[in-house]
């Protein structure tokens, strides 16, 4: 997982992040981040708006108005989601993002970040520190979303064995 | 990984997100709601559509997700 220049955030990304206490590690993984015009009138609550209207005027988010092309491409991908038998609606749920990714040749060079891997980039780059069990926890528990436990166990795993490595090549640093 | 198995994949991790949503959700409260959000949470709690679910509500897309956090219905994703 390499930092990427810019992200397009989504509403419902958006409205979960906004309650958790670490959200601005967001602004730390991405040089610009997105909110679409059709985004910011979906999202209402004063602690959502606040924060992402902070976040706009101190430039960590830009707002994006979304041209005719962009809205032409939109809808042939809604398209083309309920063409295939199974796979969620791209307009409809978040998964269906994800399953778009992952089922859809075309969309193939597409990445989709859920909040999972968001707090998974941050951790491994140091944004976030700590247990990432107790990370992932403290998110669940602040924004009542739940990530699918396979997932979550592996990515938990994952972050554990590189914390395990960083550490043994620190103590043999130390030995030497 | 054929399409076949990822969506056998994508079906069992609907699955149990559906089962978290089930067992998580506060049915007490669902079932004193109006008729039309009671209807619009049974929904979001068997499909994960929240964009359908709010509409059949009568409520915008936030105010929805306001509703599940008070139901206690968690987005699994």
């Amino acid at each position: 997982m390499s930092p990427s220049d810019f992200a397009i955030a989504d509403t419902c990304f958006l409205i979960d992040w906004s309650y958790w206490s670490c959200r601005d590690v967001l602004f730390k993984l991405f040089r610009a981040i997105f909110v679409s015009e059709t985004v910011l009138r979906e999202v209402k609550s004063e602690r959502a708006v606040e924060w992402i209207a902070t976040a706009l005027a101190s430039g960590q988010l830009a707002l994006y108005t979304e041209a005719p092309d962009v809205m032409g491409l939109a809808t042939r991908i809604v398209e083309r989601s309920r063409l295939v038998p199974g796979l969620r609606g791209v307009d409809l749920e978040n998964r269906g993002a994800i399953m778009a990714v992952d089922l859809l040749e075309e969309l193939s060079g597409v990445v989709v970040w859920r909040a999972l891997e968001v707090i998974r980039g941050a951790i491994k780059r140091g944004f976030i520190a700590g247990d990432p069990e107790q990370v992932f926890k403290l998110y669940e528990e602040e924004t009542k979303h739940r990530f699918p436990r396979a997932e979550l166990e592996a990515v938990i795993s994952e972050l554990r064995g590189e914390a395990r490595e960083v550490a043994q090549a620190g103590g043999g640093g130390e030995g030497d | 990984m054929s399409l076949e198995e990822k969506l056998e994949k994508w079906r069992r991790l609907e699955e149990e997100a559906k089962e978290i949503r089930r067992r998580e959700a506060d049915w007490k409260f669902i079932e004193g709601l109006p008729p039309r959000q009671r209807a619009a949470l049974k929904y979001y709690v068997e499909t994960g559509d929240i964009r359908t679910s709010a509409k059949l509500a009568g409520l915008e897309l936030e105010d929805f997700r306001e509703l599940l956090r008070k139901a206690n219905v968690p987005v699994v994703v």
